[in-house]
C-alpha cells in the first residue's frame, strides 16, 4: 500500500482528498462574498449578524486546547499505580483481621488495626508524593502555553474594525500586512510583496512569496493561501478566510498531534516490568506460605497475618518515591544544562534513544544566512560561520577583496536597529530581509562601522533587487574627496551579473572576461551552489568622471546610466551554517551507538550540505546517486547496498510502500530526509520504532508536533519553538542546541545504570525481611521482625542511601557503547534479582539471624530452645514460660525481648545496608577503582542511616507501639563480619567478571 | 521406520556416539549446548555457595554458643523482678477469673484436678532427689556437690502446703466456699533479698505459715545446676469470700528489689484475680 493513502488518520491532512468538499464550501463563500461586495467601493465584507451567525455554527476561531486528565484522576492513578495494589490487599486484610479478632476479643487486635493505617497511609503518602512530583513538571509548561490574545483587522458592514482574532469567521474579509500573525487559513484576493514566513508549518526556511494567483492544486503549495499563525513577513494582503480554528490547517496538524497515543515511555516500562516481577515473587511466596501454613494447621487467621507480613516484607514501598526523586534529580542537573524536561520519565528515555530524527533548521543550524564561502581572484576562500565571530580570516590582502567588499557594504538596504552597540555583532537585531542581513553583519565583522562607511560613500541613486531584474544596484559618490567618479555598485542572481559584465578583477586589476575566465566563474558558482548555498555575485562600474559629472541627475526609471559592460568583483554564498557545536555532538552520538537522522523540510541539496557538513552524512559515505555520478552509469544500476547515505525526498517518500521505508531506515546508517510534509515525518518516526528504535525527534514548528508526539521522546526547541511543538514535546532545549541533547544522552543513560544500583539496593534487603517470615512460619521461632519495623527500614533508614545512588559517577564511558536493546537490557533483570535475591540477601539474613540468635541467647533462650516455641511464646496466658536457664518469663518479659530481637534484627540489616550500598556503587569496577569518597552524598546516605537507626533505638526506645528497645551496644557490631562478607565477596564477584568477561559467570553475576 | 531397522556399523556407532560427546554443527556438548552446561555451573556454584553460607552461618552459632555461660544467662534484662502466677489459672480475656458454683460439682471439680495436677509435682516422691534444708538464709552453694557435678535443691513438699496441700482436704475448701490458690513465684536466677509476707485484705490463711518462702530455696543457680530444682509455694486459703459477688484479689510479692508497678506488665511482682463463688440460696 502507498504510505499517503495507506493511514486513515493522514486522510483528513491530504489537501486533495477532501478537495471536491472544499471547493464547493469555497464556492459558496465567494459567492456570499460577492453578494456583499459592492464592485466600485471593494469589498463590504459580513455584516455583523451574519458574522455572528458563522461564529454560533462554526465556533470561536481558537485551536481546542487538547484535553487534560482531570486532576483528580491523575491523583487517583497514582494511588492503584505500582506497588499500591498489594499494599492496599494487605492493608484491606489488616483491618479484616482486625475486626475478626475484635469480634473474638483479642486486646492485640488493634495492632493489625495500626498496622493496617499505617500501609494506607504508606500508599497515600507515596502517591501524593508521586502526583506532586508529576504536577510540579507539568507547572513548568503552563508558562509555555499561554497564548497573546491577537488582534485582526477586518472589514465587516463595509467598515474596517478591529476585532479579536477569535471572532474571525469563514467569509470575513482581513487585511493583514508584514509583521502580523495569520489570523486563519485565508485565500488572498489581493496582494503586494506579500510574503509569509511558513516554516513553523512545513520547515522552509525560506519566505515564501503569496499572490493572488492559483498556482498548485496542493493547498500547501499554492501562492494564494496564507496559513493560520505563520507571520507575513513583508507586504500586504487581503484575504477571505476560508478557514478557522480547528479545521485550519494548522488546527488539523494539531488535532493530528493529540491523536497520537502517548506511548509509554521506556523507563515507564521497566518499572512495570520490575513492578511485575516483585508484586509476582510477592504474590506466589505468599499464596505458597499461606497455603503451607494452612496445612500446618495455623489458623486461617494467623495465615492472612503471615499472608500481611510477607507482602510488607517483600513490596519496596519507598522504592517508586525514590525512583522519583532520582529521576527529578537528574531532571534538576539537566536543567542545569538547558534541557527542561517535561515529564520525568522523559530523563531516562534519552539515554535508551537509538535513533535521533532530527529537524534541521534552528537545531542543527543557526537559524541566520550568514555568508559561508567567497569567490575573487579565481579561488574560493572560507569564511568563518560560527555563531559568535568577530573577525574573518581568509585572505584579505587582494585589492579585488577591497572593491568586494566595498560593493557587499554599499550596495546594501539592511541596517542595524538603533540602540545595539554593546550588542555582538551576530546578535544584533537588522531590519531588512536574511541575505542582505547576513551580508551586513558579513562586512561590519570585517570592515567595521557600516554606517559609517555608507555615509562616507554617499548613495544618490537606488534600484531595489525585485525578482525581474534579479539584481541590486545602487550609485553611490566615493569617500575619496580627490575621486570625482561615482561608483555603480551591483549584485544579484550570479549569472544574471556575470551577463552584464565585460571585465573581470583579478588581483585588484580589470581583466577582460575572456571564456576561460568565464568557466573559472561557472565552476565556482556551481560547486558553491552544489553546497546548498545561496550565491550572489557582484560587479561595480566607476562611472567615467566626464560624462557622470557632480551634478548627474541619476533617474531609476529611464535608466540614464550603464548597467552592462560592468566589471565582476566576486561571489559570495550564503547558507544557514551549522551550530558550531553540531558536528562534535553528531560524533558523540556516532560513538554513542546512536543514529542521527535529519528530516527537513528545505531542499535536498541544502539538506545534504548541512548534513555533511555536521557529519550526519560522513566524508567518506556516498549515497546512491554520488555512486552513480562517479561511476558514470545511471542511478537504476547502482546496488542501493553499497550506499551508506541515502537523501530521500518527500516525492519519493509519497511514493514509497512501508517495506521499502524499512529497506532504506535498515539498510543506510546515515540519511537525510528532505522536503518531508508532518504526516510524512510521523510516518519515519513510526518507521523507525517498527525497527525497535527507541526514537528521539527533535524539532521546532507545528508541523513537527506529531512526529514529536509520537515519538518515544520528543525534544522541541526553547527558543524557536512554536508553542504547540513545546506542548508536544517532552524536553524542551533551552538553547535550542543539539549538543545538549548529547548531555542528556549521557545523563539518560547514567540514571538508567544508577537505578539499577538503587533497585539492586533496595530488593537485597527485602530477603532479610521476608525469611524472618519465612522461618518463623516454618519452624515456629519467635518472630525475629516486626512488620512495622520493617516499614520503618523501607521508608526510614533506607531511602536517603538509596536516593545518593543516584549521584554516582557513571563506571566508564558510557558516551562509548551502544544504546541498550530495549527488549533485551532490561532495569531490572535476571542477575539482577537472583544475586541480590539469592546471595547478598541470604548473607544479609543469616548475618541478622546471627543477631536475632544472640539477643535471645544471651537472655536465656538458647537457639535450640526456640525452635517450635511459637504457639506457647504467643500464649498470653502462659506467665511462667521457661528459658533455657530454667527461668520463667511472663508475657510481656518474653514480648519485651521479641522486640529487641526486632530491633536487633532491623539494626543488622541497616549495618549490612551500609555495605550493600557502598557495594552497589558499582557493577563491575572495584570500589576502589570508583573511589569510596568521590560521591559524598553515599556518606551522607550512610549517616543518615545510621543516625535514623539510632534514634529508632535509643531515642524512641520507649515508645512501644514502634516496637523499638534500647538495644545493647555491642548487638550493633555481630552482624559487621557480614557486611564485610558482603563487601569482599562483591569485589570478588567484580574481580572475575573484569578477569573473565564473557564466562559463565560474567553472564551469571553481572547484572 | 526405514532408518529404524537400518543396523549400524561400528564406526557408525563409533562416530555417533563422538557426535553426541561434542557436536561441533549445533556446538553440543554431550547433548547439551554451552549455554545449558553454564546453567549447571551456576546451579554448582549455588549449592556450594549455600553449603559455605551454612557452615558460615553454623560456625557463627557455634561460636556463640561457646561463649555462652551454661549455668546463668549473660543478662537478665527482662528478669529483675519475677513474675508471679496463681493456680489454678482461668482466664477470660487476658484477665484471671476464677468461677464456680458450690453446689455445681463440676464447676470446681476442674480447678480442684488442676491444683491435683500441679502439685503431683511436689509429692515425696519427685521431691527425693532434693535435698532436706533447715537454715533460715541463704542457701549459696560455691562448688558443685551434687550428683553429677550439680548443686543441690531444696525439698519442698506438697505436705508444707498444709490444709492446701490437697492431702489433707482433697477438695482445698472449694466445696465449703473457702478455697485454697497457690501462688508461684517465677524462677529467676537472681538472689531474692528477703520475703515477708503475703499483702491481703481478706481473712486469708497462709501456708506455709506467715506466707513466707524460705530462704534456703535461694538463690536459683539455673537449670544446669540445679536441675531438680522446684519453685517454693505459697498456698492462700480464703476464708470469707462472700457468694455471689465478684470479688477483686491482688496478691503481692514483697520484698526488697522486687516491684509490681509495671504498668505494661500486671504479672511482675503480683498477680490479679477475680474470684466469684455462686450458691444457690437455699429455698426456705
Amino acid at each position: 500500500e502507498k504510505i499517503d493513502e495507506g493511514d486513515e488518520r493522514y486522510k483528513d491532512l491530504k489537501g486533495n482528498k477532501g478537495k471536491p468538499k472544499k471547493k464547493d464550501e469555497l464556492k459558496k463563500e465567494l459567492e456570499l462574498l460577492l453578494k456583499y461586495t459592492d464592485m466600485n467601493h471593494g469589498p463590504i465584507g459580513l455584516s455583523s449578524a451574519r458574522a455572528a451567525e458563522i461564529l454560533a455554527r462554526d465556533g470561536p476561531n481558537a485551536l481546542t486546547p487538547p484535553k487534560a486528565t482531570p486532576e483528580i484522576i491523575k491523583f487517583l492513578k497514582q494511588m492503584v499505580g505500582g506497588f499500591s495494589i498489594l499494599l492496599w490487599v494487605g492493608a484491606l486484610f489488616s483491618w479484616v483481621s482486625f475486626g475478626i479478632q475484635l469480634a473474638q476479643g483479642i486486646d492485640s487486635a488493634f495492632d493489625n488495626l495500626y498496622l493496617g493505617v499505617v500501609l494506607a497511609l504508606v500508599v497515600i503518602l507515596t502517591g501524593i508524593f508521586a502526583y506532586y512530583q508529576e504536577a510540579k513538571s507539568t507547572n513548568i509548561m503552563a508558562s509555555f502555553s499561554k497564548m497573546i490574545p491577537q488582534q485582526a483587522l477586518v472589514i465587516r458592514d463595509a467598515e474596517k474594525k478591529e476585532i479579536s482574532a477569535e471572532q474571525l469567521v469563514v467569509g470575513d474579509i482581513v487585511e493583514i500586512k508584514g509583521g502580523d500573525r495569520i489570523p486563519a487559513d485565508i485565500r488572498l484576493i489581493f496582494a503586494q510583496g506579500c510574503k509569509v514566513d511558513n516554516s513553523s508549518l512545513t520547515g522552509e526556511s525560506e519566505p515564501q512569496s503569496r499572490s493572488c494567483d492559483f498556482t498548485h492544486e496542493n493547498p500547501l503549495e499554492t501562492k494564494n493561501i496564507a496559513f493560520y499563525s505563520t507571520t507575513c513577513l513583508e507586504g500586504t494582503a487581503t484575504g477571505i478566510v476560508i478557514n478557522t480554528g480547528d479545521r485550519t490547517v494548522i488546527g488539523r496538524i494539531a488535532s493530528l498531534a493529540s491523536g497520537v497515543g502517548n506511548e509509554k515511555t521506556p523507563i515507564a516500562i521497566e518499572i512495570q516490568h520490575f513492578v511485575y516481577m516483585v508484586a509476582g515473587v510477592a504474590i506466589s511466596i505468599g499464596i505458597l506460605f499461606f497455603i503451607i501454613s494452612v496445612s500446618m494447621r495455623y489458623k486461617i487467621l494467623d495465615s492472612i497475618i503471615f499472608l500481611i507480613g510477607i507482602i510488607v516484607a517483600n513490596v519496596p514501598e519507598g522504592l517508586l518515591a525514590t525512583v522519583t526523586v532520582s529521576l527529578s534529580l537528574t531532571a534538576k542537573r539537566m536543567a542545569k544544562k538547558n534541557c527542561l524536561v517535561k515529564n520525568l520519565e522523559a530523563v531516562e528515555t534519552l539515554g535508551s534513544t537509538s535513533i535521533i530524527c532530527s529537524d534541521k533548521t534552528g537545531t542543527l543550524t543557526q537559524n541566520r544566512m550568514t555568508v559561508a564561502h567567497l569567490w575573487f581572484d579565481n579561488q574560493i576562500f572560507q569564511a568563518d560561520t560560527s555563531e559568535n565571530q568577530t573577525t574573518q580570516t581568509f585572505d584579505q590582502s587582494s585589492q579585488t577583496w577591497a572593491a568586494l567588499s566595498k560593493i557587499v557594504t554599499l550596495c546594501n538596504r539592511a541596517e542595524f536597529r538603533p540602540g545595539q552597540e554593546n550588542v555582538p555583532i551576530m546578535k544584533r537585531i537588522v531590519g531588512g530581509d536574511a541575505s542582505e542581513t547576513a551580508l551586513l553583519k558579513f562586512s561590519e565583522v570585517i570592515l567595521g562601522d557600516v554606517m559609517d562607511v555608507r555615509s562616507r560613500n554617499k548613495k544618490v541613486a537606488e534600484i531595489p533587487f525585485n525578482s525581474t531584474n534579479k539584481y541590486q544596484l545602487s550609485i553611490h559618490e566615493t569617500e575619496d574627496p580627490n575621486d570625482k567618479r561615482f561608483l555603480l555598485v551591483m549584485k544579484g542572481a550570479p549569472e544574471r551579473i556575470l551577463e552584464r559584465c565585460s571585465t573581470i578583477m583579478i588581483n585588484g586589476k580589470e581583466e577582460p572576461l575572456d571564456s576561460e575566465k568565464a568557466e573559472a566563474f561557472q565552476t565556482a558558482y556551481m560547486e558553491l551552489g552544489g553546497l546548498g548555498e545561496r550565491v550572489l555575485g557582484f560587479c561595480h562600474l566607476y562611472l567615467p568622471e566626464d560624462e557622470f559629472p557632480d551634478t548627474y541627475p541619476f533617474d531609476t526609471d529611464s535608466m540614464n546610466f550603464p548597467t552592462s559592460n560592468l566589471c565582476f568583483v566576486g561571489l559570495l554564498s550564503m547558507i544557514d551554517p551549522p551550530r558550531s557545536t553540531v558536528p562534535d555532538a553528531v560524533c558523540k552520538c556516532r560513538s554513542a551507538g546512536i543514529k542521527v537522522i535529519m528530516v527537513t523540510g528545505d531542499h535536498p541539496i541544502t539538506a545534504k550540505a548541512i548534513a555533511k557538513s555536521v557529519g550526519i552524512i560522513s566524508a567518506t559515505s556516498e549515497t546512491v546517486e554520488d555512486i552513480a555520478k562517479r561511476l558514470n552509469v545511471p542511478v537504476e544500476h547502482v546496488n542501493r547496498r553499497d550506499a551508506t547515505a541515502a537523501v530521500v525526498n518527500g516525492m519519493e517518500l509519497k511514493d514509497m510502500t512501508l517495506e521499502q521505508l524499512d529497506e532504506i531506515l535498515n539498510n543506510h546508517s546515515e540519511i537525510v530526509f528532505a522536503r518531508t510534509s508532518p504526516q510524512q515525518k510521523l510516518i519515519i518516526v513510526e518507521g523507525c520504532q517498527r525497527q525497535n528504535a527507541v526514537v528521539a525527534v527533535t524539532g521546532d514548528g507545528v508541523n513537527d508536533s506529531p512526529a514529536l508526539k509520537k515519538a518515544d521522546i520528543g525534544i522541541a526547541m526553547g527558543i524557536a519553538g512554536s508553542d504547540a511543538a513545546k506542548n508536544a514535546a517532552d524536553m524542551v532545549l533551552l538553547d535550542d542546541n543539539f549538543a545538549s541533547i548529547v548531555t542528556g544522552v549521557e545523563e539518560g543513560r547514567l540514571i538508567f545504570d544508577n537505578l539499577k544500583k538503587t533497585i539492586a539496593y533496595t530488593l537485597t534487603k527485602n530477603i532479610a525481611e521476608l525469611c524472618p517470615f519465612l522461618i518463623y512460619i516454618i519452624a515456629s521461632i519467635p518472630l525475629p521482625i516486626g512488620t512495622i519495623t520493617i516499614l520503618f527500614i523501607d521508608l526510614g533508614t533506607d531511602i536517603i542511601p538509596s536516593v545518593a545512588l543516584a549521584y554516582e559517577k557513571a563506571e566508564s564511558d558510557i558516551m562509548n557503547r551502544k544504546p541498550r536493546n530495549k527488549k533485551k537490557d532490561r532495569l531490572v533483570n535476571q542477575q539482577l534479582a537472583v544475586y541480590s535475591y539469592l546471595q547478598i540477601g541470604i548473607i544479609q539474613s543469616i548475618g541478622a539471624f546471627l543477631t536475632y540468635f544472640t539477643v535471645y541467647a544471651e537472655q536465656g533462650f538458647l537457639p535450640n530452645t526456640l525452635l517450635g516455641v511459637r504457639v506457647n511464646w504467643e500464649n498470653n496466658y502462659i506467665n511462667d514460660f521457661e528459658d533455657s536457664y530454667g527461668q520463667e518469663w511472663t508475657k510481656y518479659q518474653r514480648t519485651y525481648l521479641q522486640w529487641s530481637g526486632y530491633t536487633a534484627f532491623f539494626v543488622s540489616i541497616t549495618i549490612e545496608q551500609v555495605a550493600d550500598l557502598i557495594i552497589r556503587k558499582t557493577r563491575r569496577n572495584s570500589i576502589f577503582q570508583q573511589g569510596l569518597f568521590r560521591n559524598k552524598v553515599i556518606w551522607v546516605g550512610i549517616f543518615s542511616q545510621i543516625a535514623i537507626a539510632l534514634i529508632l533505638c535509643y531515642g524512641l526506645g520507649s515508645v512501644t507501639a514502634l516496637n523499638f528497645t534500647p538495644l545493647r551496644v555491642q548487638y550493633w557490631f555481630v552482624a559487621v563480619p557480614y557486611a564485610i562478607l558482603i563487601w569482599v565477596y562483591d569485589e570478588f564477584r567484580k574481580l572475575l567478571i573484569r578477569r573473565y568477561p564473557g564466562s559463565w559467570w560474567d553472564k551469571n553475576m553481572y547484572y | 521406520m526405514a532408518t529404524f531397522n537400518e543396523k549400524k556399523t561400528c564406526s557408525q556407532r563409533m562416530e555417533d556416539f563422538s557426535r553426541f560427546m561434542w557436536n561441533p554443527e549445533t556446538k553440543q556438548f554431550m547433548g547439551r549446548t554451552l549455554i545449558k552446561w553454564g546453567m549447571l555451573w551456576i546451579i554448582l556454584y549455588y549449592i556450594a555457595f549455600y553449603v559455605v553460607i551454612t557452615g558460615l552461618f553454623a560456625l557463627s552459632l557455634y561460636s556463640l554458643m561457646r561463649t555462652i555461660n551454661p549455668y546463668t544467662p549473660d543478662y537478665q534484662d527482662q528478669l529483675k523482678s519475677p513474675g508471679v502466677t496463681l493456680r489454678p489459672d482461668v482466664y477470660v480475656d487476658e484477665d484471671l477469673d476464677i468461677y464456680y458454683n458450690i453446689n455445681d460439682t463440676h464447676s470446681w471439680g476442674r480447678l480442684v484436678t488442676a491444683l491435683h495436677t500441679f502439685l503431683s509435682a511436689y509429692n515425696t516422691t519427685a521431691q527425693h532427689k532434693n535435698i532436706n534444708c533447715s537454715s533460715e538464709t541463704y542457701f549459696f552453694q560455691k562448688s558443685f556437690l551434687g550428683p553429677n557435678k550439680t548443686k543441690f535443691s531444696c525439698k519442698f513438699t506438697a505436705d508444707m502446703l498444709e490444709n492446701c496441700s490437697g492431702l489433707t482436704d482433697p477438695n482445698f475448701g472449694f466445696p465449703e466456699g473457702k478455697p485454697c490458690f497457690i501462688i508461684k513465684m517465677n524462677r529467676v536466677s537472681t538472689n531474692p533479698i528477703c520475703w515477708k509476707k503475703h499483702d491481703f485484705p481478706l481473712e486469708v490463711q497462709y501456708y506455709p505459715v506467715n506466707g513466707t518462702f524460705n530462704l534456703h530455696y535461694f538463690p536459683y543457680y539455673g537449670k544446669k545446676a540445679q536441675p531438680t530444682y522446684t519453685n517454693p509455694l505459697v498456698a492462700v486459703k480464703f476464708l470469707n469470700i462472700p457468694r455471689n459477688t465478684e470479688v477483686n484479689i491482688v496478691c503481692r510479692v514483697v520484698g526488697t528489689g522486687i516491684i509490681s508497678d509495671n504498668i505494661h506488665d500486671p504479672f511482675v511482682g503480683k498477680v490479679e484475680f477475680r474470684l466469684k463463688i455462686k450458691e444457690n440460696r437455699k429455698e426456705p
